[in-house]
């Protein structure tokens, strides 16, 4: 039976391990430097704006999927197309399904995201492009049922999303992942007579696609030009200023589109296709950029899908591409 | 007497240092005529012979001969005006725009193991944002017993570690899964780089804050456009995951994160998010975009491989490549760098048949843990076709595969992870070329 040495044998071993365990898993107390500021719930609230595919994170609110589509018009076409196929190298948001295993795979929400609560998620952190966590909780659910609906995960275009019927979203892909297994391959490193030489196939590389213009200033390159400010190019020296400006929209806006020609847009600096524009006078054009204006060639979205930028600023825009494409 | 230079971008530098020392009044005029002289290259290359020797011995060169600049004319110094050419590049086609876009380091140029901060390739998913640290809150919250938020100057008290550690996007040299398509070695391998990075340990922070001993991951959030985010287990956060806000001895560059970032050491550097802004301890990840859209690796089934962190070990040989092809004949050091995200580069073999017989390589300066190494192997080059391979082995006993091993097994379509053995083609003319072999 017990002793009085064995119980104090006992005391003596717990703790022992009880520092022990705290040294191992804690070696410091929280709080032990004590520096910063307790977080406030609602500072937490204003920055925590992760959604879970549990639905941990959504926040209480409803769109519809013809609200979705109005806005999507607007703010999401020009880049991801009118059907989510994706202009020029923006993403494509629809379509693919059971392509995956193909030589070329197509990689959409549709038939490649697992989760649902992602897309909610990205669309309210990340989109649009140019104006990011500029949507409200409604419109990323309208957005959200949209881009669901262009999938056909949607079928009903009635159908309002919202907090309470999220997490009954299932997509198709919701089990096509699984964890990272590697090491997955055996390189047994050998040494000498590897292989036959005789068996070797050399494949060289594509020519023309990479940008070597630094190794071999003689080729040409194929990079595109971006363009800068030169102020002898200015016809009118009391424009610099607008100019500046309008060149700090253009990086940050127009650039998107007028940079490579999507939906339409005359390219930066392409005389031949500014030049019928450039013709009806910068009246008009200030007009269709402050407006917007659906032509023959394409669309432009007034102020270029954003609407934060002021009149002034669009008007300086315009006449920066102008100057620089004429 | 010197070897000229038989590039055009050698001969101008050749020019442009000719040039700096004639008088300024009478400079413009020699650059003009040295431009002239360069679209006939036979004269071109007489008469940047005779500029040339001017500055050499028994001559006396210009800058030995006059007063130089004084002590802080350039208050934070500069590369020479001879270097630059090494410089960050991108390949245009590869994004459709330049804000959300990657470019790659110049390891062609590099010597030793540490890249200068302004050469470190950048990455952005919705550009680089103009962060002011004094406005800037990294914010812990979520299953913890303390939330707070900590301004710059909280965080650096901390106490700080400093390691060595490589960065590298999982994407390096994922454009070519099938087949070549790059012509030069900054453009297949450059999305990588190597610093010294200072912070503190997020298991420190962890340990402040209390976590609950339900929390299983930790979603880092950036504080750029995009606000990147990633989920990264509990187990990673608390081994050796940095808060990092130095450098290579100076604060982070912006384009690095400036202010502050996660640094996940061995691990695909988009988990290590820039700019940091929140940690939110939870208990299952997050599936964001940026771990369920992209950065995961589609295999030939259709399934996919999630949470694949790990930068496996992978090498090349950075001299001769295609920017840098050999020049003569005779004795060459054969030089390149190895890495593994799962620790130190054991052995490096190099292959000149294409892999039909290997032999090891020397490992020469630092050998650090999840850092570049650099391997060097001197032959004696006559003129003869080449194959050049290399084959890093890690302290785990794992050997870089073949690409054909890789496609074995993950097909063609998974983007990232190719850390497959490189081929460079030598001609007899001493010009490189990116090849695969069948």
């Amino acid at each position: 039976m017990f002793n009085w040495d064995n119980k104090i044998m006992i005391k003596v071993l717990l703790l022992i391990s009880i520092f022990a365990f705290s040294q191992t898993v804690w070696s410091k107390d929280s709080g032990y430097y004590g520096y910063g500021q307790p977080a406030t719930p609602e500072e937490i609230a204003g920055w925590d704006i992760d959604v879970r595919p549990d639905g941990k994170g959504l926040p209480i609110g409803s769109g519809t999927v013809s609200y979705g589509e109005e806005l999507y018009e607007a703010k999401c076409a020009s880049c991801h197309g009118a059907f989510g196929e994706g202009e020029g190298r923006w993403p494509k948001l629809a379509g693919g399904f059971d392509t995956l295993s193909d030589a070329k795979p197509e990689k959409t929400v549709g038939s490649y995201w697992p989760y649902a609560s992602t897309l909610w998620d990205y669309i309210h952190r990340a989109m649009p492009f140019t104006q990011p966590q500029s949507l409200t909780a409604d419109e990323t659910y309208a957005l959200t049922a949209y881009v669901l609906y262009l999938n056909e995960i949607i079928e009903d275009e009635d159908f309002e999303l919202n907090q309470d019927n999220f997490t009954d979203i299932e997509m198709p892909n919701k089990d096509g992942f699984f964890v990272d297994p590697r090491p997955d391959v055996n390189n047994p490193a050998c040494m000498n007579d590897c292989k036959d030489p005789a068996a070797i196939k050399v494949t060289s590389a594509i020519k023309g696609i990479t940008p070597l213009e630094h190794i071999d200033k003689e080729k040409q390159s194929s990079e595109q030009k971006m363009p800068v400010i030169e102020e002898q190019s200015i016809t009118d020296p009391s424009k610099v200023n607008e100019m500046k400006m309008g060149g700090s929209i253009y990086g940050k806006s127009c650039v998107i589109c007028h940079g490579q020609g999507v939906t339409g847009a005359p390219i930066f600096g392409d005389k031949e296709a500014w030049a019928p524009r450039i013709k009806q006078g910068l009246e008009l054009l200030n007009k269709h950029a402050l407006e917007g204006y659906a032509g023959d060639a394409g669309v432009m979205p007034a102020k270029g899908g954003n609407p934060s930028l002021t009149d002034q600023e669009v008007n300086a825009a315009v006449l920066y591409m102008i100057e620089n494409s004429q | 007497m010197k070897k000229l230079s038989t590039t055009t971008r050698g001969l101008l530098r050749e020019i442009k240092a000719e040039a700096a020392e004639i008088p300024v009044a009478e400079r413009r005029n020699f650059l003009l005529r040295g431009l002239q002289l360069t679209a006939g290259s036979a004269f071109a290359m007489g008469a940047a012979k005779v500029m040339a020797e001017g500055s050499l011995p028994p001559n006396i060169p210009a800058w030995t001969k006059s007063l130089g600049r004084g002590v802080v004319s350039v208050p934070y110094g500069q590369p020479s005006r001879f270097e630059d050419d090494v410089i960050r590049r991108t390949v245009s086609w590869l994004t459709a725009t330049t804000e959300s876009s990657i470019s790659m380091t110049p390891i062609h140029e590099m010597k030793g193991i540490i890249t200068p901060s302004g050469l470190v390739f950048e990455r952005y998913h919705a550009g680089l944002p103009d962060v002011d640290p004094d406005q800037h809150r990294l914010m812990i919250h979520g299953m913890v017993d303390n939330p707070i938020t900590l301004t710059m100057d909280d965080l650096m008290r901390f106490p700080s570690e400093s390691v060595i550690h490589f960065l590298e996007c999982p994407a390096n040299g994922g454009m070519e899964w099938h087949g070549t398509q790059m012509e030069a070695l900054q453009f297949t391998h450059g999305m990588l780089s190597c610093c010294e990075w200072t912070g503190v340990k997020l298991s420190t922070i962890l340990e402040e804050v209390g976590i609950s001993p339900d929390a299983k991951w930790v979603l880092a959030e950036g504080a750029d456009g995009a606000t990147m985010t990633r989920s990264i287990p509990i187990e990673k956060a608390l081994d050796d995951t940095l808060v990092v806000y130095a450098q290579n001895g100076e604060k982070l560059r912006p384009e690095q994160g400036y202010p502050v970032r996660l640094f996940n050491p061995g691990w695909e550097g988009n988990t290590s998010i820039k700019w940091l802004r929140r940690l939110e301890i939870g208990d299952k990840p997050w599936y964001q975009r940026e771990e369920t859209s992209k950065y995961t690796d589609l295999m030939p089934d259709g399934t996919a491989r999630k949470f694949s962190f790990i930068q496996e070990s992978n090498s090349v040989i950075t001299s001769p490549c295609p920017e840098r092809p050999m020049l003569r004949k005779g004795v060459h050091e054969l030089e390149g760098i190895a890495w593994s995200g799962r620790g130190t580069v054991k052995r490096v073999d190099v292959s000149l048949d294409g892999g039909v017989s290997w032999r090891q390589a020397k490992l020469k300066g630092l050998v650090l843990p999840k850092a570049i190494t650099r391997f060097s192997l001197e032959i004696n080059w006559q003129g003869e076709p080449l194959l050049l391979q290399s084959r890093s082995i890690d302290e785990t006993g794992y050997v870089q595969p073949t690409l054909t091993q890789l496609r074995d097994i993950r097909g063609s379509n998974s983007i990232y992870h190719k850390n497959s053995i490189h081929t460079w083609k030598l001609d007899t003319d001493g010009t490189v070329s990116n090849v695969q072999l069948g």
